[in-house]
């Protein structure tokens, strides 16, 4: 299961999905929105996605994955729209028939995730939202104000 | 020939969602995105990432007929 989704992201579906009978264990890993950022205080986040590209990229790096250690089966999910503060915005299971080779392409896979699956992030904090990554051309991103801020 | 046009994130809010554009055979994802930048200097400093019919591709790609081009920011997906 690759799935970008508008959608609660659900950990036992994560699991179910990544069910077999070969597998001794499942890893799994949940990406939470955080309240704070860079001494920023976060009410919420906002992801968008270049949906199918971000499915493709994610099955890709299951494959990967799979090549690179004995798994049996991934399962990712990432949400997009508005998440509240405290839910889950990310989420992926790995099964393997032990669990170091679980843990680390779990590991592995959120690191790479965040490295080329198309998939933005934007904060909104009190008085204002910024893109985080680099997105305006400066080493830090513009924080665009509404006009009623502060 | 003709290619589409995909923007996301930051870059979407300053060009839109997308739209067609007429260009000629064998220019590369570089020289559309250059001709973007002519037309719309606040983009020159702009990180950009390519891809091609919904694959990372490098600047020197060659584009053909039908193809949709996304241009995005670095990624900053996860939690």
């Amino acid at each position: 299961m690759f799935r970008i989704t508008r959608s609660p992201i659900r950990v036992t579906t994560l699991v179910r999905a990544v069910g077999d009978p070969a597998a001794g264990a499942v890893v799994t890993f949940v990406g939470t929105t955080r309240n704070e950022n860079a001494g920023r205080r976060v009410v919420r986040l906002e992801y968008e996605a270049f949906t199918r590209m971000a499915e493709r990229e994610m099955r890709a790096l299951a494959t990967a994955a799979t090549r690179r250690w004995p798994l049996r089966k991934v399962a990712m999910a990432h949400r997009i729209g508005l998440v509240p503060v405290g839910q889950a915005s990310v989420g992926i299971a790995v099964s393997a028939g032990h669990r170091a080779e679980a843990f680390a392409a779990c590991h592995w896979l959120i690191d790479r995730l965040k490295e080329i699956v198309p998939i933005w992030k934007r904060e909104h904090f009190h008085g204002g939202r910024v893109w985080i990554g680099p997105q305006q051309g400066g080493p830090r991103p513009t924080v665009r104000r509404r006009a009623s801020a502060r | 020939m003709r290619v589409r046009l995909r923007f996301f994130a930051a870059l979407r809010e300053q060009m839109g969602a997308g739209g067609e554009r007429t260009v000629r055979t064998g220019t590369t994802v570089e020289a559309l995105w250059r001709s973007l930048v002519a037309e719309r200097p606040e983009l020159a400093a702009v990180p950009v990432r390519f891809a091609v019919n919904e694959a990372y591709v490098e600047a020197s790609h060659s584009l053909a007929d039908g193809d949709e081009v996304a241009f995005f920011p670095p990624v900053s997906g996860g939690a």
